[in-house]
């Protein structure tokens, strides 16, 4: 062996997968676009994936690494319970119902889809089900202790802004347990970029029936 | 080195100042490598306590966003793998690479140092803007876009002149496998960073493709990077140390090219069961499983060199962290195993032993060979010998029991939160179960990584004074084990 064959064995050897796995898929998903849902066959109307993210909102979760600990991801029931877990998915009942998994098409055009690297806390796919009315989310965001004690989550208070109150109390003031509440006299504001995340994460539904997929008729979107 | 031993005392003066010339050549670049990536990883391990409080107690220190566990973590691990982990390999490789092959570093010395001060410079503003909220949180990306064009530059101004040396001292018949594994680690990781940062930087939205390639590129700078590198020292130094040939050639090679075909298909199941393409996720589990064949062989191939020799284990401190380097592999190999196969991996997906796995292949193998590597290099370099028999004793001792506690402690959380994720009797409840059950596995994390904080104090500071040339001015090397002299090997050249 000389040097040339070397060098070509250790381009070889790399350049396979490199082209199966990066270079090919890659040149296949720039043609992927949406579909439009078979009113006869899927049972709905209008295009799959139904909205484009919510850009803004997304650029918070990813500067402050939320997907450190939160997955958007459900895995089939042969590989985990993620789906049956309540609240994970559209439907709301008290009851385990899976909510399926996911496909490619539910993060087109997402930059970078934030799958997750650990599940230190819940599953987020769907997450726009089963949130809390906006201000509630503000709060949890804010305290994320005043919801539940026992939580890790940290408290994303550079997002609130904690100002005196002049003249009447902004109507967009927190609603606080005591524990948490600024000191009289001052109230805690979200800013603009809480008001992005939280759109963001209320936007969270990627259970839509996928075109084409018999369970497709059986689950037609909820109506929220 | 030489396998033809000396017949005069001419040959072997000969010899030694070939080989004194060689490593003046390359004393500068390699030393400052050495000395800015100790300071990266005191600081990465520093950070490592930080955020494991943080994941456990979010207030601790105050709710200030830029220590925050999201901006923590992942300034913790680009410290590690950029600041400590890639400088001190071009370090190790470019002295390795001029040694085996015989040639000095003839010119470009000064471009050399330049890439490293702006490589330093890069790493410290990349660092600091994940912490000042300008993360990308693509997992070991996370610094922002602007960064990866400067750090490639800087790798290509090192890489070159290695391959060059490589190049001139081919020779068909001669079988350098240490050589093969770091060239190969030269050309592969530019390949590799090039491929993650284009697609996920420059290409318009990858979505979950991104996510996958993301993984892939994590597994491919661990498996394509870090573990040539080690295992080249490896395969370097244990038999200069123990005074053995390497046990078989075939294994070697076989090991090597078994790694080379391999390494580049895995990573992408780390999202098994998710959106990518299942034959995606599958080949990835699958090849994750067949690299326990290149592991196998390489580590039985150790096993045979160092067979009989163990004694050298107990006073080399090259030989000791190489040697206990080389055992952290088949483990990360193991747990690399662990997370691929689909029925153990579906308990452990997106739990800590994705943690486990990356301290186990950067810190217990990589960072344990490169530890004894820098322990036989830099006195070479500073001519003068280690101070302390003590500092690097407490320096290995609490780095191996730091490391396999976490490792270990983070395997068995991982273990532990894939029970709580899959248990029916949980598709009703919070996350109570999931954070309270695995907070004292965390604990444990914090604590160890302050106890290899601690070793790595003690490191920083020998290697500074070894630097700064205020080292034992002395003929024979520090050993470990004094009152075995007469059995002490050689001073080697």
């Amino acid at each position: 062996m000389n040097f040339r064959t070397f060098i070509l064995g250790l381009a070889a050897a790399f350049g396979l997968p490199w082209l199966c796995l990066i270079v090919l898929p890659v040149m296949k998903y720039q043609q992927l676009t949406p579909v439009a849902y078979d009113k006869e066959k899927d049972g709905v109307e209008g295009m799959f994936p139904p909205a484009p993210v919510n850009g803004q909102g997304q650029l918070v979760y990813v500067r402050e690494g939320c997907n450190q600990c939160h997955t958007q991801m459900i895995r089939p029931s042969q590989l985990g319970l993620d789906g049956w877990y309540k609240g994970w998915g559209q439907d709301q009942e008290a009851r385990p119902v899976a909510a399926r998994p996911n496909v490619l098409r539910d993060y087109l055009g997402e930059k970078y889809a934030l799958l997750g690297i650990q599940r230190v806390g819940p599953d987020l796919t769907n997450f726009g089900w089963r949130a809390p009315e906006a201000d509630a989310l503000h709060v949890h965001l804010y305290a994320p202790r005043s919801v539940h004690d026992w939580s890790t989550m940290p408290a994303y208070t550079q997002l609130y802004k904690l100002q005196k109150i002049q003249g009447p109390a902004s109507d967009r003031a927190l609603k606080l347990p005591k524990k948490f509440a600024p000191p009289a006299g001052y109230e805690v504001v979200p800013t603009p970029e809480a008001d992005r995340l939280v759109e963001y994460l209320l936007s969270l539904k990627r259970d839509y029936p996928v075109p084409g997929q018999s369970a497709a008729v059986a689950a037609s979107p909820a109506t929220k | 080195m030489q396998t033809t031993p000396a017949t005069s005392d001419t040959e072997l003066q000969a010899d030694n100042l070939r080989r004194a010339a060689i490593d003046k050549s390359v004393k500068g670049p390699v030393l400052f490598l050495f000395t800015n990536g100790a300071f990266w990883l005191m600081l990465s391990t520093l950070l490592g306590v930080l955020a494991a409080i943080k994941l456990v107690e979010p207030e601790f220190l105050g709710n200030c966003q830029y220590i925050s566990y999201g901006r923590l973590q992942p300034a913790h691990i680009n410290a590690l793998v950029y600041g400590w982990g890639i400088q001190a390999a071009l370090g190790v490789m470019l002295w390795i690479m001029a040694r085996r092959s015989g040639q000095e570093l003839k010119h470009g010395k000064s471009l050399l140092i330049t890439a490293g001060v702006f490589w330093n410079i890069t790493i410290t503003v990349g660092i600091v803007a994940i912490l000042l909220g300008k993360s990308t949180s693509i997992e070991w990306l996370e610094m922002p876009k602007f960064v990866w064009p400067v750090l490639l530059a800087c790798f290509l101004c090192y890489a070159w002149p290695i391959a060059r040396m490589f190049g001139r001292a081919f020779r068909p018949e001669g079988f350098m496998v240490s050589t093969w594994y770091i060239l190969g680690a030269c050309f592969w990781f530019p390949w590799i960073f090039i491929t993650a940062n284009v697609a996920l930087h420059c290409l318009p939205g990858l979505g979950a493709l991104g996510a996958g390639i993301d993984a892939w590129y994590i597994h491919g700078v661990i498996l394509l990077f870090f573990v040539p590198v080690g295992i080249g020292g490896a395969y370097y130094f244990i038999p200069k140390i123990t005074g053995q040939p390497i046990a078989s050639a075939q294994l070697a090679s076989a090991g090597f090219w078994t790694l080379a075909i391999l390494g580049g298909w895995t990573g992408m199941q780390k999202y098994m069961g998710g959106p990518l393409p299942a034959w995606m996720t599958a080949i990835g589990a699958a090849t994750g499983v067949l690299l326990l064949i290149p592991v196998g062989l390489v580590g039985l191939n150790h096993h045979l060199t160092t067979l009989g020799k163990h004694s050298a284990v107990a006073s080399s401190p090259t030989l000791r962290f190489i040697f206990f380097g080389a055992l952290f592999y088949p483990v990360s190999g193991f747990i690399l195993a662990l997370n691929s196969a689909f029925w153990t991996g579906s308990a452990l997906q997106f739990t800590q032993s994705w943690y486990s796995f990356q301290v186990v292949s950067v810190y217990g193998f990589f960072s344990m060979c490169v530890f004894g590597a820098i322990y036989y290099i830099v006195p070479r370099l500073s001519g003068c010998e280690w101070l302390s028999v003590r500092l690097i004793r407490n320096h290995f001792w609490f780095s191996v029991y730091g490391v396999s506690t976490i490792v270990v402690m983070s395997l068995v959380a991982g273990w532990q939160q894939g029970a709580d994720l899959n248990n029916p009797e949980h598709w009703d409840q919070s996350f109570m179960n999931h954070v309270v059950n695995s907070r004292a596995y965390v604990v444990s994390r914090a604590v160890a990584w302050a106890l290899i904080s601690f070793s790595n104090l003690m490191f920083l500071l020998h290697l500074l004074l070894m630097v700064a040339g205020l080292g034992r001015r002395s003929s024979a090397p520090t050993l470990l084990h004094r009152e075995h002299d007469e059995h002490a090997l050689p001073a080697h050249a």
